[in-house]
Formats: C-alpha cells, sequence, structure tokens
C-alpha cells in the first residue's frame, strides 16, 4: 500500500510535469466545454420552438373556450359559438387541430441523439392519423449526417484518444528513454510499476470525465440532486467505456512494442471500434435488409378513403358500429356520421400496415444490435441516448402517446358527434387537460 | 537517379510488414464497401422503380372519376437512387425518400432511413469514399511520417546529399515514391468499381462516365495534397515521433472535429427556421396574399368579374367554360408562387450553411473533397433539391391538366358527380421520370471546392519549391 501511493505520488509529479499531460487536458476540457454548451444551445432552440407552439395553441384554444361562452342571441357571436362548440367542425377549413409535444428530458442537452430527426410536437385534429404525422422539422440533411458536438460526443469519440495518448509509451518511454533497467533493479516488480502507473492514468481520465459531467450538468443548469439516478448512471456508462479503453490498451502495453508502434495499435483499435465496425453493420444492414416504403400507408389511406367515397354511407357506418358497439344506432345516412366514421376506418387500414412495417423494421434493428458489441462505441451511444430520452425508443413512445392521444380525443368528439350534442364548457376542458403542453 | 530513390522507396514500403497488413486492410474495406454497396444500391434502386411503377399503374387505374378528385387521390413520386450512391452514399440516410404528390398542397419529402434505424446510423456507413477520404490518409501518414527522420537518424541523408542530390529532388523523389503506391491501392478498386456501375439506370443518370472520371480526379487530387502536406511535415519535424504525433492531430482535426464543429456553426451563422414558422407563414400568404394586404376573397373576385368580362356574360352560371375549374388553377398557380418563395427561403439558408463548409475547405481540404464526391456521386444536397423539383414541377403539370379539363369539358349545369373522365386522361399522364443534374451544372456549383482543392495543391508545391531545399540534412 506504502508502495502504490509513493509510486502513484512519483509518477504524478512526472506526468504533471511534462507538459503533455497538461496540453491534453485543456485539449479534452475545451472540447468538453464547447461540447456542453452546443448542447445547451441546441436544446435551448428546441424548446424555445415547442414554447412557441404551446403559446399559440394556448392561445387558440382559450379563444375556443370564450367563443363557448358567447352570447348567441347577438347574429355576429354565431358563427363563432358554432365554431367553438361543434364536434363536427362547423366553420373550421380543416377541423380544429390540438397539440401534443414531446418535451425534451433534463439531459437531453448532453446527449442530443435522434431527437433532431424527429418532430418535436404534432397538431393532429379529429380526421385520419397518418397523414397528419407526416411532418419533419425543417433540418439541413448536411448537419443532421455530421451531427452534433455535444458532450457524449467529447466522451464518446475523444476520450478513448485521450485514453491513447496516456497509454501508449506507458511502457516504451521507459524503454527508450534507458530508465526501464533501473526499475527493473527496484525491488517492486516491473509489472506492479507498470500496473500503478496505469492505475494513475485511469484514476485521471475518471476523474477529468466526472468533472466535465459535473460541468455539463452545472452549465446546463440541471440539478445534479434532483437527477441523481440519470448523474449516476451517465456516470456509471462512462467509467465503464474508459475502462473497457483501458483494457484495450494495457492489452497493447503488455506486448511490449515500441512507441510508434504500441501508437498506431492503439489508433487502430480506436478507428476499427469508433468508425469501422459501426459503419460496415451499417453497410451490411442496408444492403441486405431494405426498409419498408412508407408511401404505402399514405396510398392504403387514399385508397381506403377512394372507397368509402364511392360506397352508399351505409358501408361505413355498418363497418363502423360493428368496431365501435358503444356508438351503435340505427342511423346509416346521416352525414357527420357518415363522414367521422369514414376516419375511423382509415386509422384502422392504417394501422395494420404500419403494425406490419413496425415488425419489418424491428428485426432490421435487432440485427443490428445483435452485432453491436462489435462496436461499443455505439453502444455506449445507444445507452447515453436511452438516459437521456433522445433515443429513437424515445420518439416512438411519443408517437404512440400521440396515437393514445387522438384515440381518447376521438372517443370524446366521437361520442358527442353520434349523439347529436354539442360540446360545454366542461367538454372543452376535458379536452383542454387532455393536450400534453 | 531519381528514379532509383523512388524504387528504393517503394521497395521499403513494400517489405514493411506493417504496411503490408494496412494496405491489405484498406483494400479488402473497399472492396467489400464496393460490392456491398453496389448490393444495396440495386436493392433501393429496384424497390423504388417497382413502388413507382406500381404507384402509377394504380393511377391509370384508379377508374371512372371526376378530374379534380383524381388530382386529390394524387401520385406519388420516389427518388431514384442514384448510379454512383454506392460510391459515396453522402446524404442518402438523411433526405426523405418519397413525396405525395396532390392537389392544391407541396408535400414535404418524407422518410429518411435514419429515422427508421437506430443511434448506430449516426456513425456514418461504410463506403468507398469513407475509406478513401478518412482512412487512405492515415496510411498515407504512416507512410511518410519517417521518411526523412529515419534517414536522418539512421545518417543516410547525408550520404544521398553527397551524391549529388539536391534536397529539393530528394523532397520530390519521396512524394512521388509515395504517390505512386497510394495510387497503386486506389486504382485497381476504383477499376473494379467502374466495371461494377448499374449500365441499365444510366438512362436517369447523364454523363455517368464524366461524373466518374472527374470522381477519380478529384480523389488523385486529394491525395496529392494530403502526400505533398504530411512529407513536408515529416521533412521539417526534428524526429520521428514528433512528425507522427502532429501529422497524427492533424489528422484527426481535419477528418473528425472540424466537420462537426463547422456543420454547427454553420447552423448558427444562418439560423434554420423552424416548421411551425415555414407553415404559419405560408398559411398566413394563403389566406391575405403575399404581400398580405390581398386576401383569397378579393383574389377570387377580382378574378370572377375579369372572366365574366372577357366572356361578356353578367353570371358564372352564363359562362361557357367551368368557373371553378378557372378559380381551381388560379387557386393552385397563387399557392404555388408562396411555395415557390417560401421553400426556397428555406433552401437558400440550407445552401448557406452548406457553402461556408465549402470556403472551409480552404482551410479543411478534407470538406472539400467530402462536398465534391457528394456532388459527382449524386447524393448531395444540390441533388436533393433538385428532385425536389422536379417532383413539385411534374404536380404542377398534372393538377394543370386536370384543371384545365374540368374548365373546359364539366360544362356549368352538371353536378360534380355526374362529370367522369377516366383511364384515358389518366394515362395522358406519363411516368414521374427524374433525370439527375449533368456534369456541367454540378461542377457550376461545386466551383468552391474545385478552387479549394487546386489552392491547397499550388500552395503546397509553391511552398515545398521554395523551403524543401532548407531540409535540415542531420
Amino acid at each position: 500500500m506504502k508502495n502504490l501511493i509513493h509510486i502513484l505520488q512519483f509518477e504524478w509529479k512526472l506526468l504533471w510535469r511534462s507538459n503533455m499531460l497538461k496540453l491534453l487536458l485543456v485539449v479534452m476540457l475545451g472540447a468538453g466545454v464547447y461540447g456542453i454548451f452546443f448542447g445547451k444551445f441546441e436544446i435551448e432552440k428546441q424548446n424555445i420552438r415547442i414554447a412557441e407552439v404551446k403559446e399559440y395553441e394556448q392561445g387558440r384554444f382559450d379563444s375556443l373556450l370564450t367563443w363557448a361562452n358567447l352570447d348567441t342571441s347577438i347574429l355576429a357571436n354565431k358563427e363563432k359559438y358554432l365554431k367553438a362548440v361543434s364536434p363536427e367542425g362547423v366553420g373550421w377549413r380543416l377541423h380544429f387541430s390540438h397539440c401534443i409535444v414531446n418535451e425534451a428530458s433534463p439531459t437531453a442537452g448532453l446527449c442530443l441523439g435522434q431527437r433532431d430527426l424527429f418532430p418535436t410536437y404534432y397538431r393532429i385534429n379529429l380526421t385520419d392519423l397518418a397523414r397528419q404525422m407526416n411532418t419533419a422539422e425543417l433540418a439541413n440533411p448536411m448537419k443532421l449526417l455530421t451531427g452534433n458536438f455535444d458532450l457524449s460526443y467529447v466522451f464518446i469519440f475523444l476520450l478513448p484518444l485521450l485514453i491513447i495518448s496516456l497509454f501508449f509509451n506507458l511502457y516504451s518511454d521507459e524503454k527508450e528513454k534507458g530508465t526501464l533497467s533501473l526499475l527493473q533493479a527496484q525491488a517492486i516488480s516491473l509489472n506492479t510499476i507498470l500496473l500503478d502507473k496505469g492505475f494513475l492514468r485511469l484514476l485521471t481520465v475518471w476523474a477529468i470525465s466526472a468533472f466535465l459531467l459535473v460541468l455539463g450538468f452545472l452549465i446546463q443548469g440541471v440539478s445534479i440532486a434532483n437527477n441523481a439516478d440519470i448523474f449516476f448512471q451517465w456516470l456509471l456508462v462512462i467509467f465503464a467505456y474508459t475502462l473497457l479503453w483501458t483494457l484495450f490498451m494495457a492489452g497493447i502495453v503488455a506486448l511490449k512494442k515500441g512507441t510508434a508502434v504500441s501508437a498506431m495499435l492503439g489508433l487502430g483499435v480506436w478507428l476499427i471500434t469508433t468508425l469501422i465496425m459501426p459503419a460496415l453493420l451499417n453497410l451490411f444492414v442496408s444492403a441486405n435488409e431494405p426498409l419498408p416504403n412508407r408511401a404505402e400507408i399514405i396510398h392504403a389511406v387514399r385508397a381506403a378513403n377512394n372507397r368509402n367515397w364511392d360506397s352508399p354511407k351505409s358501408f361505413v357506418l355498418e363497418k363502423f358500429y360493428e368496431d365501435n358497439p358503444q356508438y351503435s344506432q340505427e342511423d346509416t345516412t346521416h352525414f357527420y356520421k357518415w363522414y367521422y366514421a369514414s376516419f375511423a376506418l382509415l386509422d384502422k387500414e392504417a394501422n395494420t400496415i404500419r403494425n406490419d412495417f413496425n415488425t419489418q423494421i424491428n428485426k432490421r434493428n435487432k440485427l443490428i444490435k445483435k452485432w453491436e458489441w462489435m462496436a461499443p462505441a455505439a453502444m455506449v451511444y445507444e445507452h447515453l441516448s436511452k438516459i437521456s430520452k433522445t433515443n429513437r425508443e424515445s420518439h416512438l413512445h411519443f408517437m404512440e402517446a400521440t396515437h393514445d392521444f387522438h384515440d381518447r380525443l376521438k372517443a370524446i368528439y366521437y361520442s358527442k358527434i353520434f349523439a347529436e350534442e354539442k360540446f360545454n364548457q366542461q367538454d372543452l376542458r376535458v379536452i383542454q387537460a387532455m393536450q400534453r403542453y | 537517379m531519381l528514379l532509383l530513390i523512388i524504387k528504393k522507396e517503394i521497395l521499403a514500403a513494400l517489405r514493411n510488414v506493417r504496411l503490408q497488413i494496412a494496405g491489405i486492410f484498406l483494400i479488402a474495406l473497399m472492396l467489400v464497401a464496393v460490392l456491398l454497396g453496389r448490393q444495396g444500391q440495386q436493392l433501393i434502386h429496384k424497390e423504388r422503380e417497382k413502388a413507382q411503377s406500381a404507384m402509377y399503374d394504380i393511377w391509370v387505374n384508379q377508374g371512372m372519376k371526376h378530374p379534380h378528385s383524381a388530382a386529390h387521390f394524387g401520385q406519388f413520386a420516389f427518388k431514384p437512387k442514384p448510379v454512383l450512391s454506392f460510391l459515396d452514399v453522402g446524404l442518402d440516410n438523411y433526405t426523405g425518400t418519397s413525396v405525395f404528390l396532390e392537389a392544391h398542397k407541396q408535400n414535404e419529402i418524407l422518410f429518411s432511413a435514419a429515422q427508421d434505424s437506430n443511434a448506430m446510423i449516426r456513425f456514418g456507413e461504410m463506403t468507398m469514399a469513407l475509406v478513401l477520404q478518412i482512412l487512405l490518409p492515415l496510411l498515407i501518414i504512416f507512410l511518410t511520417f519517417n521518411i526523412f527522420s529515419k534517414e536522418r537518424e539512421e545518417g543516410t541523408l547525408k550520404l544521398i546529399y553527397a551524391q549529388g542530390l539536391s534536397m529539393r529532388q530528394l523532397f520530390m523523389a519521396k512524394v512521388w515514391a509515395t504517390y505512386v503506391m497510394v495510387l497503386a491501392i486506389f486504382i485497381p478498386v476504383i477499376c473494379i468499381a467502374y466495371f461494377l456501375l448499374d449500365y441499365q439506370s444510366v438512362s436517369m443518370d447523364p454523363n455517368i462516365g464524366l461524373k466518374f472520371i472527374g470522381l477519380t480526379i478529384t480523389y488523385a487530387l486529394y491525395f496529392l495534397v494530403f502526400v505533398l502536406l504530411s512529407v513536408l511535415i515529416s521533412a521539417f519535424a526534428k524526429k520521428s515521433s514528433i512528425s507522427l504525433l502532429s501529422l497524427l492531430g492533424l489528422w484527426i482535426v481535419a477528418c473528425i472535429i472540424l466537420p462537426k464543429a463547422t456543420a454547427n456553426l454553420a447552423d448558427k451563422a444562418y439560423p434554420t427556421p423552424s416548421q411551425f414558422e415555414f407553415r404559419n407563414t405560408i398559411r398566413e400568404k394563403v389566406k391575405n396574399g403575399i404581400d398580405g394586404h390581398n386576401p383569397r376573397d378579393e383574389r377570387l373576385n377580382a378574378l370572377k368579374q375579369k372572366v365574366l368580362d372577357q366572356y361578356e356574360v353578367s353570371s358564372v352560371e352564363e359562362l361557357p367554360v367551368n368557373w371553378s375549374g378557372i378559380a381551381m388553377q388560379a387557386g393552385e398557380e397563387y399557392t404555388d408562387k408562396i411555395y415557390d418563395r417560401e421553400f426556397t427561403r428555406v433552401e437558400n439558408i440550407f445552401k448557406k450553411q452548406n457553402r461556408l463548409s465549402e470556403w472551409v475547405g480552404f482551410i479543411n481540404p478534407y470538406l472539400a473533397i467530402r462536398h465534391l464526391s457528394m456532388a459527382f456521386a449524386g447524393t448531395d444536397f444540390d441533388h436533393h433539391t433538385a428532385f425536389a423539383r422536379a417532383a413539385e414541377n411534374y404536380r404542377r403539370a398534372f393538377v394543370k391538366k386536370m384543371n384545365k379539363d374540368m374548365e373546359l369539358n364539366h360544362t356549368p349545369g352538371i353536378a360534380y358527380g355526374d362529370y367522369n373522365v377516366g383511364k384515358e386522361m389518366w394515362s395522358s399522364i406519363k411516368p414521374f421520370a427524374y433525370q439527375l443534374p449533368d456534369l456541367t451544372s454540378i461542377l457550376s456549383k461545386q466551383w468552391r471546392s474545385v478552387a479549394a482543392l487546386v489552392t491547397w495543391l499550388l500552395g503546397l508545391f509553391f511552398i515545398a519549391s521554395i523551403f524543401s531545399n532548407s531540409i535540415s540534412k542531420i
């Protein structure tokens, strides 16, 4: 134990006094702080946009509530009143749309993940959902391709480079400087000394990554106390990843090769695990597993729509009553009942195809998952974005929530349409409470 | 003497086991990338072609309908997979793949591959371009980092100098020797790629041969830039380790860090508007006119008066043509103007962002080759907008035809449901056929990157010719 502390002390002095470490730390810190601020700006931009949408939607809904209270004995108020209380959407060009928002999680700014590929909100109305969800946030594909310089990027790509540069000459430096024989002459075995040297470096790496993580939470204004679980999950993933890299480097040092060869080997491992393997996996999957043609959903919906319009009203309504016995009525000619029931049929059609597509995509992604261990960098990225709720799955959850929201909206609207009733204040409040913002 | 030196350098490298392994590894990687890449390109191309013709069949066989109902029924445009995209996949995983074309509305091109993939996709797809742009420069670094320092350490530099060879000649000999080795790796694989070109789909891709040659030449230039740069640094570095570290540092900054930082900076410099703002602007302008003082009702009334005057009648019912058809087409043309304005505005912002990174090509040659390579392969942003434009023009043409038919043949007094046309009408709309931009259009857009590469090359030759004689011999 005494020896260990002794070696650590002196090794630290050596490390610190060689300007190499200082330079590397400065570069690492610089990149880290840049990444933290970049993530902060990026997520703030998203949040501002979400706030804009929310404010707009709030305003629209508030006016709906006022209109529902208008005195209809005044002719001028009649139109607005009807717009507010008609479940059939009287007076609107394309019905009244409701909004559902996917708020960023507190640490989304540390790992922006896949969030930039997807819309952060949907505005939907009573009509069929499939066509309304076909929106995308405006984004320069060049930026999407290049990706984000956030803290997770610094940890995943740059931290291993720090580890490589700290470890590659662990043995060869002593040899090339001629100090190796001095070490070999010590009472402590060379292996112990090398292990201690490696241990010190690992501690240094852990210290700087923990420091950057704390800095990230502080700069982005995320309370560590309130998000302790997220903080420790991040810490755990990064410590494990750096440990893995330390082991890679330990293996390379154990080969006892010269400085240049060790550096090249380290870089080679870095290239293979962070660049080549993920890229090869992507190539393999895209060459063998085609993606579903999503235009099929739009086509199925328009074809079903065509069929609905070409058939007598009873065709749609009978099918609808079969699926939704709670509305069961004899009425098979009412225009609005027919009109909205036909959208429910479109939703049903679209959902079948959507489920097929999801199965196909899951199969494809499972194939990647199966080989993910070959690319630890991608694994870590997947984990961090999962912790920060910025991965694709989080968006799929949001899409499910949107489907659910649409179903609940339909339930309220349909119960009124089929009872041939209008909304009252209470109904509107219920709907307002359902919107997630 | 020069040839002798070149021969010596090549022999020395060929006998180096590590370089052998690295070279073979790169060649194998490129072969896998080319073969699998082509397989994937074919797969996607066939799928999209199939989807496109299936959707056209549905359009033709949609049965008897009112032309305006048919315009609402709509068509699809699928983005063809460019022939050369197997060499550089570019933006293809991040741009949409198909667009629904319907009356009244310009839809976005949707469904990118990235949206359907998990996080792995963000690590890029292996293509020949990735190997050539990022990995081959590393091989160049390993070939050259000790090309001078080793001789200096072994004392052979002095001996060569004593043979009467100037340092400038020696420098150039080492440059050409390295370059020959790089080309020896590059050329066989690019030749194989050439024989794998899909000649069946060449009809959609004009000048494919020239584009291929352009791609090859640009890469050859890029390698020369990198060879010159690394031999130069190696010549002036005091020790092998210093030259290796500085070269690797440069590589990491140029190929890994700077591209990301540049793209992020471009987004800061020219902020992308939000979808919300974009859609609201369009809605607002459709409603109140482009200038905000020309609401829809007034536009319609003015048009109605004009048409009534033209036919010298006093009401819509007396018109010999269908008023709704005229009104709808006028509405289309008005919204088209708004769509053009707004879509172009966003496009221009993206173009400015990309242009910034093209200019940075003068600082970082990696960015120059990246843009050029994507452009030749048909997978850059300009190709995406070209497709979007073609699809939109197709939409406008067929919607216009539907409106025109309604105007002329749907005589007033006949109910909407009673005027129907059929297959003859639908098949008079030709299937959507998109041709990629030709070589001149690519070069006219990519001149910055070309200029950046040429500047790098000339600059490095200039620096080498001035300073190479002062390379230290000991």
